[in-house]
């Protein structure tokens, strides 16, 4: 449709814009972007006091469809996709089946353009079945559309096979996103090797499982040199490899969660499981060296790691409930609170790792609201604040360790193809009261 | 008000802990009179774990007090998940158990049930987490012996990683004022495991000579699959007390361990002898075992009567 977006405060850092725009949109795409466009034949939709940024990118999510429902569907997931602001999400391949197929990958694409909300984007298996035996069929699935490869959430274990599928996804140009764990280091690990962890007697994950497997990838990448994106970097020795494959000009990107950024393994006391993931919490120090990183810009994305639940499996013994949180209708609201407002990244800053960055990696639009692009952004209520309620999440997943927290910044409209599929806190599709837009609308008097 | 129930001794204040230990001790002295504080209660005990001396003296107590016993058996083969523990407690939580018993495996798991359970929890001993009991009994047995707490040097040998025992005694040695000592090879012993104001040391020559008390702890046999150290001939070359420490150690140091002892791993079968013969006083081995049935009948006396008095 064709609307005026007034008053809003735009942030968008390719343009290098940050400051009040009028944004025209014209049918699915950016028409106009300027200080003033002055009288236009379109409804305008009075934006005062919020701010507008580039639809979010997700690089990294667990739609968890096909084969578990009952923790989240795609169409589940992309509502709480736009809830949170996010306009796109790459999704893993650890499905049932998984991900290592056309079939599976036109299936999945399928379901999203039935939700029609976010846009999704499947990230192939690196392996089939994810088994770390035989490299999958990456340019057939390739051929389908996935943006990247990875066995996320199963390491690639053998450092031979790992190197020969970066070296054909560099024909392909798609990323290889890898997964850092050394298993026969981390096995069967629950928490991070801290302190909390060993005091409650949980077997641990200790943070060199994560950096040698940095190591590994990095040295890999100096020798292939396609695109290597590091997933959920959690220790600071992880960081210290980084830095020195920038010093060393090995170029790979790489993402941290907004859990990471903002808990420690303090989390775990009491073994509350809503904190057990993979990676693990790790320590007040690791933390630091997280923000310092994405300060540095030695991890220049992040990304949520959603990965929903049943609340009765997370209600299990910490050793057997599953690693995970859900983080789409969180990021957001966090990483303004805690990250910005705190003065640790400036939102422009934010906007690069949420949008800008993830979008380049995959190779899909977005990421900024130049004049001729889709029409994907999300408009922010920067002052109001609201504390996380579970119950009202898209999700089906409620296992978040921030319930309860009071947070600024949740998003109030999300658009997708110049298409709103979320009005304050209504999904389209999902909430019966989804409102009729027109009502909302000033009609602006023609002149 | 003491805590409803008893999972980890961090809960309870010395005091609590003193007057639980004032209570077996009384229990102890009045040994064979025939008590009624538990008369037409039922306790369940239910441990999914393998156990001896806990379960036994657990149900010892339990009738020392005059109370009826449920025993839980579960099939030990099919405990793979905490939800088959659940369904057990809920149940005999409705059957009318005033109060439960438990050994498991899994750590965290007693803090998840005790949330939906009303009545008195008492850990047996929960997977690597913690042994209330044991450490209390411990506590008892160094009282009743005679030594002065406070400033007694304790030196820990063995599987501290692993220990539920040890990682209660991080919490009952220093509040009763001892000192803790821990040696172990470095796999058996993460340094982020080692409270504040704990020593450690992976020599066990070097900090033998300091002891007070030696603690041993079982070196897990059925760890070995997981190939930790190179051999239990190895760990026993460097950390089990044998003939040849003997003389490192002061000469008054007395012998604990939790039990089940492995002999010729941890300690020597000599040694054991030469304390049993010529020292017999300063192996605890036995006293700690005695004492486990006094403690309990306190504990669960005190826990069902919901306060200390």
């Amino acid at each position: 449709m064709d609307l005026l977006l007034k008053g809003g405060i735009l942030h968008d850092p390719v343009n290098d814009w940050e400051g009040p725009a009028e944004i025209l949109i014209k049918g699915d795409r950016i028409e106009a972007v300027s200080l003033s466009l002055g009288p236009v034949e379109v409804p305008v939709l009075d934006l005062k006091g919020k701010i507008i940024l580039p639809g979010m990118v997700d690089i990294h999510a667990h739609l968890r469809e096909p084969g578990n429902e009952g923790k989240e569907t795609i169409a589940t997931g992309c509502a709480a996709a736009v809830a949170g602001g996010f306009t796109a999400v790459a999704c893993m391949p650890n499905t049932d089946p998984p991900v290592d197929s056309k079939e599976i990958v036109n299936y999945i694409k399928e379901r999203a353009r039935q939700a029609d909300l976010a846009r999704v984007y499947p990230i192939g298996a690196l392996t089939g079945g994810l088994k770390g035996q035989e490299i999958a069929p990456m340019w057939e699935m390739a051929q389908e559309g996935v943006r990247g490869f990875s066995d996320d959430g199963r390491p690639v274990m053998n450092g031979g096979l790992m190197l020969r599928a970066m070296q054909f996804a560099l024909v392909l140009g798609l990323p290889v996103i890898s997964h850092c764990e050394d298993l026969s280091l981390s096995g069967d690990g629950v928490v991070h090797d801290g302190v909390h962890g060993y005091r409650l007697g949980l077997p641990v994950i200790p943070a060199v499982s994560e950096a040698v497997m940095v190591a590994r990838e990095i040295l890999l990448q100096q020798k292939v040199g396609g695109k290597l994106h590091l997933a959920h970097i959690s220790a600071g020795e992880s960081v210290a490899l980084l830095r020195w494959a920038r010093e060393s000009g090995i170029n790979l990107t790489a993402e941290v969660t907004p859990h990471h950024l903002l808990l420690t393994e303090e989390a775990v006391e009491y073994f509350n499981t809503s904190a057990k993931m993979n990676p693990p919490l790790r320590s007040s120090a690791d933390r630091d060296a997280l923000l310092e990183a994405l300060q540095e810009g030695l991890i220049e994305i992040i990304a949520t790691d959603h990965a929903p639940h049943r609340l009765q499996e997370k209600e299990a013994d910490f050793l057997n409930a599953p690693f995970g949180v859900t983080g789409l209708e969180t990021a957001f609201p966090l990483l303004w609170t805690k990250i910005v407002e705190q003065g640790i990244l400036s939102l422009s800053e934010l906007v690069k790792c949420l949008s800008t960055v993830p979008a380049n990696l995959l190779g899909v639009p977005g990421g900024n609201l130049t004049p001729g692009s889709p029409a994907d952004l999300v408009v922010i209520e920067p002052h109001k604040e609201y504390p996380v309620n579970t119950d009202s999440f898209f999700s089906l997943g409620q296992n978040t360790p921030f319930k309860d927290w009071r947070l600024k910044g949740f998003p109030v409209l999300t658009m997708v193809d110049g298409d709103i599929k979320m009005w304050e806190g209504k999904v389209k599709g999902f909430s019966k009261d989804f409102p009729e837009l027109k009502g909302l609308f000033i009609k602006q008097g023609s002149k | 008000m003491l805590p409803k129930d008893m999972l980890s001794l961090k809960d309870f204040s010395l005091e609590a802990l003193q007057e639980i230990l004032q209570r077996a001790a009384y229990y102890k002295k009045k040994d064979g009179d025939v008590f009624s504080s538990l008369k037409g209660k039922n306790i369940a005990i239910s441990f999914w774990e393998p156990s001896t001396r806990t379960r036994i003296s657990f149900e010892l107590a339990v009738q020392k007090l005059g109370g009826r016993i449920i025993n839980f058996i579960p099939e030990l083969s099919s405990e793979k998940k905490g939800e088959n523990a659940d369904d057990t407690i809920k149940t005999l939580q409705s059957i009318g158990a005033d109060a439960l018993v438990f050994r498991h495996s899994s750590p965290g798991i007693f803090h998840r049930v005790s949330q939906f359970v009303e009545i008195p929890f008492i850990s047996g001993g929960e997977g690597c987490y913690q042994h209330p009991t044991q450490a209390l009994l411990d506590i008892f047995t160094l009282l009743e012996s005679g030594v002065k707490l406070s400033g007694l040097q304790v030196v820990m040998v063995g599987d501290i990683l692993h220990s539920r025992v040890a990682r209660s005694h991080f919490y009952a040695f220093p509040v009763f004022g001892a000192n803790l000592t821990l040696v172990a090879p470095p796999v058996l012993l993460p340094l982020e495991l080692v409270p504040p104001g704990v020593n450690w040391s992976y020599n066990l020559e070097e900090v033998l000579p300091s002891g007070d008390i030696i603690y041993l702890l079982r070196v897990q046999k059925e760890r070995q699959g997981k190939s930790l150290i190179p051999s239990l001939g190895e760990y026993t070359a460097l950390y089990g007390l044998n003939e040849k420490r003997l003389s490192l150690l002061k000469e008054d140091a007395c012998l604990m361990h939790p039990g089940p002892v492995n002999i010729g791993i941890e300690i020597s079968s000599g040694v054991i002898k030469t304390f049993e013969n010529v020292y017999p006083d300063r192996i605890l081995f036995q006293d700690q075992v005695r004492n486990g049935v006094y403690v309990r009948m306190a504990v669960l006396d005190l826990l069902l009567a919901g306060r200390v008095i």
